[in-house]
């Protein structure tokens, strides 16, 4: 993870965390409050019910026992149950309901027919003993009723009591409507409901998520043919919208500021984080730079900081380095000097002693027969000049470790394409070439550079020891201020061992090889002011990058 | 083909199919002639309430709204009795159908042919001669097929065809002889009768006698809950069907309550054969779901309710699309008719259409459309009880009513409550009374 990445989240979680937290506890305890405000108000509002029902029965019972009183009296009302006025019997439970102030008036006799119905004055004769019988087994003598009306039944509140006259009983059936006005008047505000849940609905839809809730029980008195008793509820509830509607402006404003915050902290993470990255990402990308042939690359800084102290604590580490690799390169040089020197003394005196050897036989032929000195000489003439010719081919050897360059610009590409011409032979290999256009003439000699080329092209060929395989040369910019050369092939490629002895003079895992190749390819690199490296890996070829610096002399 | 509606001793299904139209012609249909006019003195139809005393100014009270744009064919029971003394056709029906002169003094058949011959001193109210070719001018305005076939003999005399044209329907109102008033707009259309309208004012219209020696008419209208105010205000003449206004005028000595004829009927009109319907719902206990003065629907003598046997008038059977379970359960009836309401009530009180059908009122333009509709179960209305023409009254039933089931529930009648003295009237087949010769 990055260090913008988790300066990030460090942020986000110091900041978002504790805010989420707040609101959520805000959300929780405004709920508890207010839930608990709504139930006492609609377990208030259901004890008020409780009383306005017994009120509401009571005068029920009041009206009705006024109607059993005045039926008697009513001189027209009993000719008329004697087969009198037909008219005034039928319309009599109208008039008096309505003087009564009642919603449901039936007048039934003993066997259940209707003689004269108020709230529907044409189901007379129609019968329906099970009304006021369920009615007077319901609790409290009052029951929920759904009426008979012409339009449509009607829920009421009803009661029942019972008159004799002429000798025979009648039941009078009272009651008030349950309509939209009934429970309206019940209602103190608009936040509470009152409803009726009548079976088989008693599972009144009232969802308790969104309600708070509570029940008055009352019985109900079904109609049809199959009626009974059963409980109906009138149900209370209290909207929780109110506090839907707080809770999500409160979650609006917490999710508001959440984002406005989120983004502060985004921009404040992001821009403290570039500021503190960005050297760190220049320090570690200058860092790169540094390599044993690369040690020239500046740590300066002028922060007062961790970061500047870091910067100047790599300076002084690469100008260790520097003065370390300048000592390391005067003792390999000094080393190279005593193997050379050594080898030099070798090579001279295996050359020197055939010579000195046929000197010897030549002064031996002088001294005791001079006459033979003539085919004496005839005799070794060969191998003095075979000496002379081991030493020539030394001496030009060892002029090749100290060429001396001419420092001018050189177009690599044409470099490269004229040495790859006088490749004659490549056996099963591919040579290919990837020059990069508009290249930057390199500041060498261009006979230093087809040397370097023929080394390593050679030795790339050589390494794929007759097999199919690839060579492939590249040449492309090196940033603003140099070219770089690479030369790969797909052949053996070395071991770390071998790696690390590649470049000594001599050294060489060719039958036949000088095993100076690689060692003249390096310091004539380095002569160049170039730089010198190797990627390899044993059965995957090696890969040779020679980076030379760009300019006109 | 056509569908028949028949209907049996009380109840009406489509029980078969119509093989011509007698509208169609074809085959050279009997004419079917009048019954034979009442003796002179015959009295059956005439309204008798003492002795007739001398007065300048008759008040009558009428309980709708009397416009003079619907003359001569009256909407409601006020323009009957206003209307039917202003203008005349060329015959009456008396109340057992038996034809009077009208605006014709004669008739005959004759080559299948109706032929008329119009009073010698009939007269419009601006005085001049009425003549055949009035008639026919009239005619053409509110029935041309029947001008169309109508031939003119002379000044007073003109032919019909008989084919088509039951004798009775000359009496209808339709056919009531008028011209436009020189005022055109809203004035009243001149007529032939023995009155004629001379104040315009809608609350009181005056009407002068065209012959001397009959009282003036001062018409007065008053909304039907007031009829009883009427009567303390001094009307001589009311129709009501009020039983409170009935009782209250009993209990006055200067009035007589005269029933008249049974002239309306309810009706239970039914899309489908609904068998809720067909059940035993003790109809005869519905005159006491009313409060007016009726009787379980029966039709008295020779032939049968009109609207029982339309097989002749070719009504063509609409497909039923919606059946029974497509329809409302409602007893539908028009919020504007109390006994309608009460109609209704009692069948669902008796269960028809099965529990938890309803009775639902609707307003008079809204039942007009549902009935044509037929989307509900069943509608409660009112029908005349007499037509002059079966099949031009069925042209008011709906399209669907040919395929259904027709009910007849209850005949109801209203009561003339006429001040002790007043001239003779005369009732009419429709109905209509009329103030009689003195």
């Amino acid at each position: 993870m990055t260090f913008r990445a988790r300066l990030l989240l460090g942020f986000g979680a110091v900041v978002l965390v504790p805010l989420t937290v707040f609101g959520l506890r805000i959300r929780v305890v405004m709920a508890n409050r207010l839930t608990g405000e709504y139930q006492q108000r609609v377990t208030a509002l259901v004890s008020v019910i409780r009383a306005d029902l017994d009120q509401r029965s009571a005068g029920i019972a009041l009206r009705l026992a006024a109607l059993r009183d005045a039926i008697p009296r009513d001189n027209r009302f009993r000719a008329a149950l004697q087969g009198g006025e037909r008219t005034y019997l039928l319309d009599y439970a109208g008039d008096a309901m309505q003087l009564a102030g009642l919603s449901l008036l039936q007048i039934q006799d003993e066997t259940g027919r209707i003689v004269s119905s108020g709230h529907f004055r044409n189901e007379y004769d129609q019968s329906d003993p099970a009304l006021p019988r369920l009615l007077a087994a319901a609790p409290a003598g009052t029951a929920l009723v759904e009426a008979r009306g012409a339009e449509a039944p009607f829920l009421a509140l009803a009661r029942v009591d019972s008159l004799r006259l002429g000798g025979r009983r009648f039941t009078l059936v009272g009651g008030v409507a349950v309509d939209s006005s009934f429970l309206a008047r019940l209602t103190p505000d608009s936040e509470l409901t009152v409803a009726i849940a009548l079976p088989p609905d008693t599972a009144f839809g009232a969802d308790p998520a969104t309600q708070v809730v509570s029940a008055v029980a009352v019985p109900f008195v079904t109609s049809g043919d199959s009626a009974r008793l059963v409980p109906a509820r009138i149900v209370v509830s209290h909207s929780l919208s109110s506090l839907v509607a707080l809770r999500r402006g409160v979650a609006l404003s917490f999710l508001v500021a959440v984002l406005v915050t989120g983004l502060i902290a985004l921009l404040l993470a992001s821009w403290l984080s570039t500021r503190i990255s960005r050297p760190l990402t220049a320090l570690a990308a200058k860092t790169a730079d540094v390599d044993m042939d690369r040690l020239d690359v500046a740590f300066d800084s002028d922060r007062s900081d961790e970061i500047g102290a870091l910067t100047r604590l790599l300076g002084a580490m690469t100008e260790r380095l520097r003065a370390g690799a300048a000592r390391l390169r005067e003792a390999e040089r000094r080393l190279a000097m005593g193997d050379l020197a050594r080898q030099v003394n070798h090579d001279i005196k295996n050359g020197l002693i055939p010579i000195r050897n046929v000197f010897r036989h030549f002064g031996q032929a002088a001294g005791e027969s001079p006459d033979r000195l003539a085919a004496a000489f005839r005799d070794r003439q060969a191998t003095v000049e075979s000496s002379i010719s081991y030493l020539e081919t030394l001496a030009s050897n060892y002029a090749r470790l100290y060429p001396q360059p001419v420092r001018e610009s050189c177009d690599v590409n044409a470099v490269v394409r004229d040495t790859i011409s006088r490749v004659s032979d490549t056996g099963q290999a591919e040579l290919r070439l990837e020059l990069a256009d508009g290249l930057a003439p390199a500041r060498t000699d261009a006979l230093v550079l087809r040397r370097i080329l023929d080394n390593l092209i050679g030795n790339a060929l050589d390494s794929l020891a007759a097999r199919a395989g690839r060579v492939t040369v590249t040449t492309e910019a090196n940033g603003q201020a140099g070219v770089r050369v690479t030369v790969a092939d797909t052949g053996n490629g070395m071991t770390k061992d071998e790696l690390n002895r590649a470049f000594d003079d001599f050294y060489t895992t060719k039958p036949g090889g000088t095993g100076l190749g690689l060692s003249i390819v390096r310091r004539l690199v380095l002569d160049a002011n170039g730089a010198l490296r190797v990627e390899t890996r044993p059965g995957a070829g090696s890969t040779f990058i020679v980076e030379l610096p760009v300019g006109r002399t | 083909m056509h569908s028949l509606l028949v209907l049996s001793h009380r109840r009406g299904v489509v029980v078969g199919l119509l093989a011509a139209a007698c509208r169609a012609g074809g085959g050279g249909p009997r004419v079917e002639l009048p019954p034979p006019a009442p003796a002179p003195g015959d009295t059956t139809c005439i309204l008798a309430h003492g002795r007739a005393t001398a007065r300048d100014t008759l008040t009558l009270a009428v309980f709708d709204p009397v416009a003079a744009a619907h003359a001569p064919l009256p909407r409601n029971e006020g323009e009957r009795l206003v209307f039917g003394q202003l203008y005349e056709s060329l015959i009456r029906l008396d109340c057992q159908g038996r034809p009077l002169p009208g605006l014709a003094k004669s008739w005959e058949e004759a080559s299948d042919r109706w032929a008329f011959t119009l009073r010698d001193n009939a007269r419009f109210w601006d005085g001049a001669p009425v003549t055949a070719r009035d008639v026919l001018a009239s005619w053409r305005v509110r029935d041309p097929a029947l001008a169309q076939g109508a031939v003119v003999t002379d000044d007073h005399t003109l032919t019909v065809p008989a084919a088509g044209n039951p004798f009775q329907r000359f009496a209808d109102q339709v056919l009531a002889v008028t011209k436009a008033a020189p005022g055109g707009g809203g004035a009243w259309p001149i007529g032939t009768g023995d009155y004629w309208v001379t104040s315009g004012d809608p609350e009181a219209l005056v009407a002068q006698p065209m012959r001397s020696g009959r009282p003036a008419l001062k018409i007065v209208t008053a909304p039907a809950s007031a009829s009883r105010d009427a009567l303390d205000a001094g009307a001589d003449l009311l129709v009501t069907d009020d039983p409170a206004t009935l009782e209250y005028a009993r209990t006055l000595a200067g009035y007589t309550d005269l029933p008249l004829d049974w002239s309306r009927t309810y009706v239970l009109l039914a899309p489908g054969r609904d068998k809720a319907l067909a059940g035993d719902l003790r109809l005869e206990t519905l005159q006491e779901a009313v409060r007016r003065d009726a009787r379980p629907a029966e039709w008295s003598g020779n032939g049968h309710y009109w609207f029982s046997d339309l097989s002749s008038c070719g009504l063509l059977p609409v497909r039923d699309t919606l059946g029974a379970a497509g329809r409302r359960r409602r007893i539908v009836y028009n919020q504007s008719d109390r006994s309608a309401a009460d109609v209704a009530a009692r069948l669902v009180g008796l269960g028809a259409l099965g529990r938890g059908a309803v009775a639902a009122g609707v307003p008079p333009a809204a039942f007009e459309s549902s009935l044509r509709a037929g989307g509900d179960a069943a509608y409660v209305l009112e029908l005349p009880r007499r037509v002059y023409d079966a099949c031009r009254a069925a042209v008011g039933l709906p399209a669907w009513g040919a395929a259904g089931t027709v009910e007849p529930l209850l005949d109801v009648r209203a009561h003339a409550i006429v001040r002790r003295g007043l001239p003779r009237m005369a009732l009419d087949w429709d109905g209509t009374l009329r103030l009689a010769p003195p």
